[in-house]
């Protein structure tokens, strides 16, 4: 007996018919039947797939797709945005090797970017484990309104307005180092005080991030394993080493994985606040391909230098991912 | 691994098109037009006189009045002005040359010393040799109340580009208060370096929280105030060839003119040489005996805002500092202002402000008529309201004019030039981009380390690798 096909409309039944079910038809039309009409729902719904996601997808393309494509045909030319082009084939990556000023770029770039990633990582998780544990539902939304919050602001806006704060001369911070009697610090024009500044703004901005991540990732304990450890008496250094590490690790390799993408892509903290300087101590490699680009208007070599940034960033996302199979815990 | 069967040059178009094609075979294709750009906007076939300048928008509406009496004249046309800001000119030049990339180009562009020599050496301006000598009668007046070294500051390899409307030379700005608190009178006009610093020892030991002395890291009143009296300069000083015929027509008579050629020609850089080493090493010095802060970069706002609270004895500041010490509340009489003081001469830098067409203009006769109207003393005026910068127009400079504002020796702007005929403009070549990025940055270097040495001699490696590279 064929097995009974979903009805494909209210229609009267036939005398013979089972009460409350419709009327069979013959094995192969059925089927035939079946296969058109999902295949038309498959299109159906293809196309209203293909309707939602379409803005997103244009979105992806022109600001995405586009540049990253562009970026490798520019690098290909000599152009200064005015002139016409040339065609110089890879003599803008032949030049990437000897220049200082690229891999001191990239250099400042990492080491910036392991700092921050390593203190928003490790921030975030000792704040989502103290609210986790310690606090009520109402505090814990409290805490994650309060460390989010500075993620809504444009980096630029915070920038302008840390830079004042931090001024050498007029800043609210030495200002109360001055009340308490304490040396005032140069922020932003000593080469410690300006990397120690534009890390600790960057890791404020992005902190409630990760916070928010491993909150998440906290609360998706498994209760009886936990439980079961707590019963056999591990400690809270332990459970926490032993159990809850291994098990968020994958939200560990997530938010330093992200993290180092963007802060590889560090430029409205320099920017702003310190213009690379002092000398080129916080000189990050957008910021280089920003200023080779517009203000030296070497349009291709920037492209050039862009390109090298990806092929970096690529690598190490690589490396990263090879080497968490060996301390990431996928249950 | 460049083919010469590729390196015939490429219209901008093409490569844009290259773009799109490679992005069509990422299956994007047909949004990658998007990326070419149109003809200048407002300006094909159109009646409207783009204006870009240096400033905020809403400023930018307010100085749009100076073209009330030419729209009136030229019934259809308007002449539209655009603000641009930016921390300093390399700023605002970065965001021009972006849009003229794109295929905006503006018709009318303010550009100062900074960026002249660079929109020039790219073809971006239009030479207006030929318009002025075709309107020479009109425009004697004009010339004959223009200092020559600032008209010779808008001059590239022999041509002129713009027509100056204001200027401001390195002065000295002093706080009145401050220099009474300490028992201090107003410097002799000769001043020396040893006077300043006793002025400065005064005011710094009064409290810990004023300094004898202040300044920002940039190009114009710099240090490079410091280098240009002590006899330095970042690159070697020549002058172009040509120009006779401006010279001869405008300034017949003028011992001003003597000596004037076809505009500034910078040549190999000299910034580790002696004399400049030797002057940012005395800024250094400054620092290290807390006569002065570590400096900020920028275009100077917020050391006005301290000079203005008290906080600051002595500052370089051009004629724009009066207006806006003047717009930071401060009192007319509570600053004034003396020429820089001597080291190993008393010569001043100065920078130009002015007005002139873009190559890519159609609408460029226009543009001349307009900009001929731009400099009449009402115009200027309208332009630069409440002092923000000195008129380039002599007979500008009057008691009356600086009546609300101060200072009460306004003089010392014009005198400037007309006292000291060794005052010469800021070396600003076609690659002043990338100098003023390595300035900047060799400058913070240099007073983070307290070795101007060192950071010279790194400067002196990032201005050859510039000139280079153009």
């Amino acid at each position: 007996m064929s097995q009974p096909v979903r009805s494909l409309g209210r229609a009267s039944a036939p005398a013979g018919a089972r009460p409350g079910r419709p009327p069979q038809p013959p094995a192969d039309e059925a089927t035939a039947l079946r296969r058109r009409a999902q295949s038309r729902r498959a299109r159906r719904e293809a196309l209203f797939g293909y309707a939602m996601v379409a803005s997103a997808l244009l979105v992806v393309v022109v600001f995405t797709v586009v540049p990253i494509v562009a970026s490798f045909v520019l690098a290909l030319f000599k152009w200064d945005g005015i002139s016409s082009p040339q065609f110089v084939g890879l003599d803008n990556f032949d030049a990437l090797v000897g220049d200082k000023a690229v891999t001191h770029s990239l250099l400042v770039t990492s080491g910036l970017a392991v700092l921050i990633v390593f203190l928003q990582v490790a921030l975030g998780l000792g704040l989502a484990l103290m609210v986790a544990q310690r606090a009520s539902k109402i505090v814990q939304n409290l805490f994650r309104a309060a460390f989010f919050l500075p993620m809504l602001a444009s980096a630029a806006s915070i920038s302008i307005v840390m830079a004042y704060v931090f001024n050498d001369q007029f800043g609210v911070i030495n200002y109360y180092l001055g009340l308490l009697h304490l040396p005032e610090v140069s922020w932003l024009s000593s080469t410690g005080g300006a990397t120690a500044t534009i890390v600790l703004v960057a890791v404020w901005q992005q902190l409630g991030f990760t916070f928010i991540l491993f909150v998440a990732a906290l609360a998706s304990l498994p209760g009886d394993v936990l439980e079961a450890a707590q019963i056999d008496g591990a400690s809270s250094a332990r459970l926490f080493w032993r159990i809850k590490l291994p098990l968020i690790s994958p939200t560990v390799l997530f938010a330093s994985t992200v993290g180092l993408i963007n802060t590889m892509q560090l430029f409205d903290q320099p920017y702003v606040m310190t213009k690379g300087g002092p000398g080129d101590s916080t000189y990050t490699t957008v910021l280089l391909v920003y200023q080779t680009a517009f203000q030296n208007l070497q349009f291709g070599y920037a492209s050039a230098i862009s390109v090298l940034l990806f092929a970096v960033l690529l690598v190490i996302t690589a490396v990263q991912f090879t080497a968490s199979r060996k301390w990431v815990f996928y249950s | 691994m460049s083919s010469g069967t590729f390196k015939a040059p490429m219209s901008r178009r093409g490569l844009l098109r290259a773009g799109a094609a490679s992005a069509a075979l990422a299956g994007v294709g047909g949004l990658a037009s998007a990326c070419s750009s149109g003809s200048s906007s407002g300006s094909s076939g159109s009646k409207v006189l783009n204006v870009a300048i240096f400033t905020d928008q809403s400023s930018a509406d307010k100085m749009a009045k100076s073209a009330g009496t030419f729209e009136a004249a030229h019934p259809g046309v308007k002449v539209k002005f655009t603000g641009t800001t930016g921390t300093d000119w390399n700023d605002f030049f970065s965001k021009l040359l972006t849009q003229m990339s794109a295929g905006n180009a503006p018709d009318i562009a303010c550009v100062a010393t900074e960026g002249l020599q660079l929109f020039a050496a790219k073809g971006l301006a239009e030479p207006l040799d030929a318009y002025v000598k075709r309107d020479s009668a009109e425009l004697k007046p004009y010339f004959a109340d223009v200092h020559p070294a600032l008209v010779e500051a808008m001059m590239y390899q022999g041509h002129l580009y713009e027509l100056p409307t204001d200027f401001n030379a390195g002065n000295m700005f002093y706080n009145t208060s401050l220099f009474k608190s300490v028992g201090v009178d107003r410097p002799a006009d000769d001043w020396t370096r040893d006077d300043f610093y006793d002025i400065a020892k005064k005011i710094s030991a009064k409290d810990g929280n004023t300094v004898g002395y202040d300044w920002v890291v940039r190009l114009w009143g710099s240090w490079t105030s410091w280098m240009y009296a002590n006899g330095g300069n970042l690159l070697t000083e020549g002058k172009w060839d040509g120009g006779d015929w401006l010279w001869n027509t405008f300034y017949p008579n003028d011992p001003a003119a003597a000596g004037r050629k076809g505009g500034w020609r910078w040549g190999d850089p000299t910034a580790n040489s002696a004399p400049v080493v030797e002057s940012l090493d005395y800024l250094i010095q400054l620092q290290k005996e807390g006569l002065s802060p570590k400096p900020d970069i920028g275009g100077g706002g917020t050391l006005q805002g301290l000079f203005a609270s008290n906080k600051i004895g002595m500052a370089i500041g051009g004629g724009f500092w009066a207006g806006g010490l003047h717009n930071a509340g401060m009192a007319d009489d509570a600053f004034d202002v003396q020429y820089f003081p001597k080291w190993q001469s008393q010569r001043h830098l100065f920078g130009s402000g002015g007005y002139g067409i873009m190559k890519s203009s159609k609408n460029k006769d226009l543009a001349w008529e307009f900009l001929k109207t731009l400099v009449t003393p009402k115009n200027i005026d309208l332009l630069i309201p409440g002092n923000v910068t000195t008129p380039a127009r002599k007979s500008m400079l009057t008691a009356e004019r600086y009546a609300t504002t101060g200072p009460k020796n306004w003089q010392v702007f014009y005198d400037t030039l007309t006292k000291f005929d060794d005052t010469a403009p800021i070396p600003a070549p076609p690659y002043y981009q990338a100098m003023a990025i390595a300035l900047n940055k060799r400058t913070t270097q240099a007073m983070s380390t307290g070795r101007a040495k060192a950071a010279l001699d790194g400067l002196q490696s990032d201005l050859e690798t510039a000139a280079k590279t153009g």
